[in-house]
């Protein structure tokens, strides 16, 4: 379907894609140095000071118990939502055009897990102590509680790391393999491992097929099992204005969009500096913008619905807590995430807003920025005014938070950097197979040219 | 007993809700408002006999102060016809209490005396349980604490200092509780008497506001307090099933 | 020890026309290799069919019953009375259940794709690289040095470009 590649042939993508792996510029060493200096400096160093110092190098206080860091890793787990979820669904339902951008899309899925990992790690009191949350036979013969929504987290999160790693590298092999050909040293080796002797036969090809099949139609519940999990953490409270049974749906959508957004931005880097500009055309930007759309309907409608249902209860401290969040101190937040995710998004109407790149990065942008509040305030207000008005009280992110949220997004971005430089971001098999296959030349020769 | 009757007697003992059969005692605790004058001295008895933390004029302006019990205060009316309302506020060892379902490691648990008693060995500090507690009463350690010579020798021998990242909560002075249960046993009875335990709150109270005691025995003062009509319990609605019942304050009409 | 004989073609048609040639002719079932994934293939070679749906199944089986076995064994275990519920919770095991229903539903697809796609290759076989670039191959046993003339004419009948005699260690 992309018109665009038409006159590519299957050689051209590949020398494009590999070059993109082996041919590195000063650029793109700068990026990957910066960006990891910017982890060291504002994630990892805050972090160890919080660890000597305690939780409270933070800003979190009473009643604000959860802060920032739980935002950030509810943050994560919704931008994981995109990649492999809708790689999954496009792949079932037989779309072209999700061909070029899945590859980048699963590996944000990917990685964002990994910085929503570490965030429970940086949100929790005593990391040390994090294996306790695993179910594994020990000397104290305990266990961990099953029945805590929590521990639904663990086991979600960590099948689901599982399963779109699994799912991203079953995607890659046949990418490996065409790698390996090409490259030498060290490298010929690790894509030799990595590609396990693929050889793009029958064969192989058809059982990839099917795992591959077998595996997105496991994985799109999993994934909306996931945030509905984790939106529970929450709504299985009985603190006013968290414990809602529309919080499920609200979430997962919420993920999908804030995903959704983020491929958006994705796209727009890799097409820029990566020069994958006959790859990622118009048709994917237009395709994004139009479910940007939909999902930013929808969200808004659930926004909605949940003010109401607040209203509808009749209890005073449901309507304590609607009134503190739409006119308390914590508003301008909840009316910023309004304009960014219910209002900018209906920009996406317009066919030439969908189909102009820098407009709809800075779109995608806005949008994650709404997003991030979006959760800020489900922890930060909700807790702020709970049942007890003496126990009332606001809570404001310190400088260590700040940091580390800002720490936590060059993570994101030295480990999406090593991953293009080692992954074919863009899935070569899988472009090809969107291009005309070579015709029979009109005149063949019977007897071919011997080698 | 053959293994298919083992198994349904099993499954139905672990189906069973609350699972114990009977608490072997269940502390509770009564709180009489209208005896109540607000001084804080069981804030203070806490703060000595649980090694609490002083935290310092910073961290209590930042909303960390640690108080296992505290006395909320409450405006009733508009000036010039206005009253001063005292509600000490507790952990109310709910007998269905949210935030033991939510530990993920199994750091709190109900035990055998219709305690809800926190494992500070146990706990990660996700702070859920603070969360899902309606009535705000678990405090976590931000940080590690110092007592400043000589605050260090006051420090209880029978308590834990706790570290930082760990949840803590009233406990009804299980410590006390556990003494008394030792007593009762050296002397060859089979339980407490009533009365033989109190906690530091409840034996500080000099207005008497507080009675604590078994409510199994119903001949004991706090079961005795409980039948009292003007009972009640804070936040009932939300079906915690608290054992700190509270004794509405009355205004003499006029 | 065993030789084939190796065709690479430029368009996949006849890749596949040759192979079901050699297939009439009595070769052994000749092997494509490819840089997309081809259709049409079941045509030529006849119906494939994978173990890896059994492999699915029955790992989302064990997976299911491992998990509510874990959480509810667990807690018989480690009696842990919590929040006036019984010790057997259903509804949140359920969801325990559920994600380890997935969980080896995932892992039991990997093994059941790795053992009918025979990866990963344990010895070297026959595999030519540019394969992976733009080129088909078709790849067909022959027993002897008269099987690979007549295969290679076969194969160059068809119209590949190119035609190798490639051997593979048993």
């Amino acid at each position: 379907m992309p018109t665009e590649t038409n006159d590519l042939q299957y050689a051209d993508v590949h020398r494009d894609v590999i070059r993109s792996i082996v041919e590195t510029g000063p650029q793109y060493y700068i990026a990957l140095g910066t960006a990891f200096g910017v982890t060291l400096l504002c994630f990892f160093f805050p972090w160890s000071y919080q660890l000597y110092y305690g939780i409270g190098a933070a800003g979190m206080n009473h009643p604000g118990v959860w802060g920032t860091y739980l935002a950030s890793f509810i943050f994560w787990i919704g931008l994981s939502h995109s990649g492999t979820l809708l790689s999954c669904v496009l792949h079932l339902t037989h779309s072209t055009w999700r061909k070029a951008m899945y590859r980048s899309a699963e590996a944000m899925t990917l990685f964002s897990l990994m910085v929503a990992a570490t965030f429970v790690m940086v949100h929790v009191g005593r990391p040390w102590f994090i294996h306790w949350a695993l179910p594994y036979p020990n000397q104290m013969e305990m266990w961990p509680n099953f029945r805590s929504p929590l521990l639904f987290d663990v086991m979600a999160i960590g099948t689901y790391i599982t399963g779109s790693s699994i799912f991203i590298y079953m995607g890659s092999i046949p990418d490996f393999a065409a790698v390996r050909d090409r490259t030498t040293g060290w490298r010929n080796n690790m894509y030799a491992l990595l590609s396990m002797g693929w050889r793009g036969t029958d064969r192989e090809w058809h059982r990839l097929h099917w795992a591959y099949t077998f595996l997105a139609v496991l994985i799109i519940p999993l994934a909306v099992s996931v945030h509905s999990i984790v939106s529970w953490d929450f709504a299985m409270s009985i603190v006013p204005a968290l414990h809602q049974t529309i919080f499920a749906p609200y979430f997962v959508v919420g993920a999908i969009y804030s995903g959704t957004a983020g491929i958006v931005t994705v796209m727009f880097v890799l097409r820029k500096y990566m020069d994958f500009g006959q790859y990622i055309t118009k048709v994917h930007f237009d395709n994004l913008g139009k479910l940007l759309l939909v999902l930013s309907l929808i969200w808004t409608y659930i926004n909605g619905i949940e003010l109401f249902t607040g209203w509808f209860s009749g209890a005073s401290s449901e309507h304590e807590a609607l009134r503190y969040k739409l006119f308390g101190y914590y508003a301008p937040l909840y009316w910023e995430m309004i304009a960014f995710c219910a209002v900018a998004p209906l920009l996406c109407i317009s066919s030439r807003f969908r189909t102009s790149f820098v407009p709809m990065l800075i779109l995608s942008i806005a949008i994650n920025i709404g997003m991030y509040t979006e959760r800020f305030l489900i922890v930060g207000t909700s807790l702020s005014r709970q049942y007890l008005p003496d126990a009332w009280g606001v809570y404001v992110p310190s400088l260590v938070e700040i940091s580390i949220i800002v720490g936590s997004l060059a993570l994101f971005v030295t480990l999406f950097l090593v991953f293009v430089k080692i992954v074919p971001s863009v899935s070569m098999y899988e472009v090809k197979e969107t291009m005309d296959a070579p015709k029979p030349e009109p005149v063949a020769s019977p007897e071919g040219s011997p080698a | 007993m053959s293994l298919l009757d083992r198994f349904t007697d099993g499954w139905r003992k672990y189906r069973k809700p609350g699972y114990y059969e009977e608490f072997d005692y269940h502390w509770a605790m009564t709180i009489d408002l209208d005896k109540c004058t607000g001084c804080e001295a069981c804030v203070t008895a806490c703060q000595a006999e649980n090694n609490l933390p002083i935290v310092g004029e910073k961290a209590f302006a930042e909303g960390r102060e640690m108080k296992w019990i505290r006395i909320e205060r409450y405006w009733e009316g508009e000036y010039p016809d206005v009253k001063l309302r005292f509600i000490p506020m507790l952990c109310q060892q709910c007998d269905s209490a949210p935030c033991e379902t939510v530990c993920p490691v199994s750091a709190t648990y109900h035990n055998q005396d219709g305690l809800n008693t926190q494992i500070y060995n146990r706990c990660i500090g996700t702070r859920s349980c603070a969360v899902y507690c309606p009535y705000e009463v678990r405090y976590f350690n931000w940080n590690d604490h110092q007592w400043d010579a000589p605050l260090e020798q006051q420090l209880n021998p029978d308590v834990t200092v706790r570290e930082k990242g760990v949840m803590e909560k009233c406990t009804f002075c299980i410590q006390r509780i556990r003494q008394a249960k030792d007593h009762a046993k050296d002397d060859g009875r089979r339980r407490v008497r009533d009365g033989e335990v109190q906690p530091a709150c409840v034996q500080t109270c000099p207005a008497n506001a507080l009675v604590f005691g078994d409510r199994k025995d119903p001949n004991s003062q706090v079961s005795r307090s409980m039948n009292d009509p003007r009972a009640y319990r804070v936040l009932e609605e939300l079906n915690t099933d608290p054992s700190v019942v509270y004794l509405k304050k009355v205004d003499a009409k006029g | 020890m065993s030789n084939f004989a190796v065709g690479l073609f430029r368009e996949p048609q006849s890749a596949l026309a040759a192979a079901g040639t050699l297939k009439g002719a009595g070769f052994a079932t000749p092997e494509l290799m490819s840089p997309v994934p081809l259709e049409g293939v079941e045509e030529v070679l006849g119906e494939k069919k994978s173990v890896i749906k059994r492999f699915t199944l029955f790992g989302a089986l064990i997976g299911g019953i491992s998990g509510f076995v874990l959480a509810a064994g667990t807690s018989v275990l480690f009696v842990h009375p919590t929040g006036g519920r019984p010790i057997i919770t259903i509804p949140p095991y359920l969801i325990i259940t559920y994600e380890l229903l997935i969980l080896f539903g995932i892992l039991f697809t990997v093994l059941g794709f790795f053992i009918s796609a025979r990866l990963p290759a344990i010895r070297d076989r026959v595999y030519v690289p540019e394969a992976a670039v733009d080129q088909f191959a078709v790849s067909v046993a022959c027993d002897n040095h008269e099987h690979f003339k007549r295969a290679e004419s076969i194969l160059r009948e068809a119209g590949a470009e190119q035609v190798r005699d490639m051997a593979e260690d048993d």
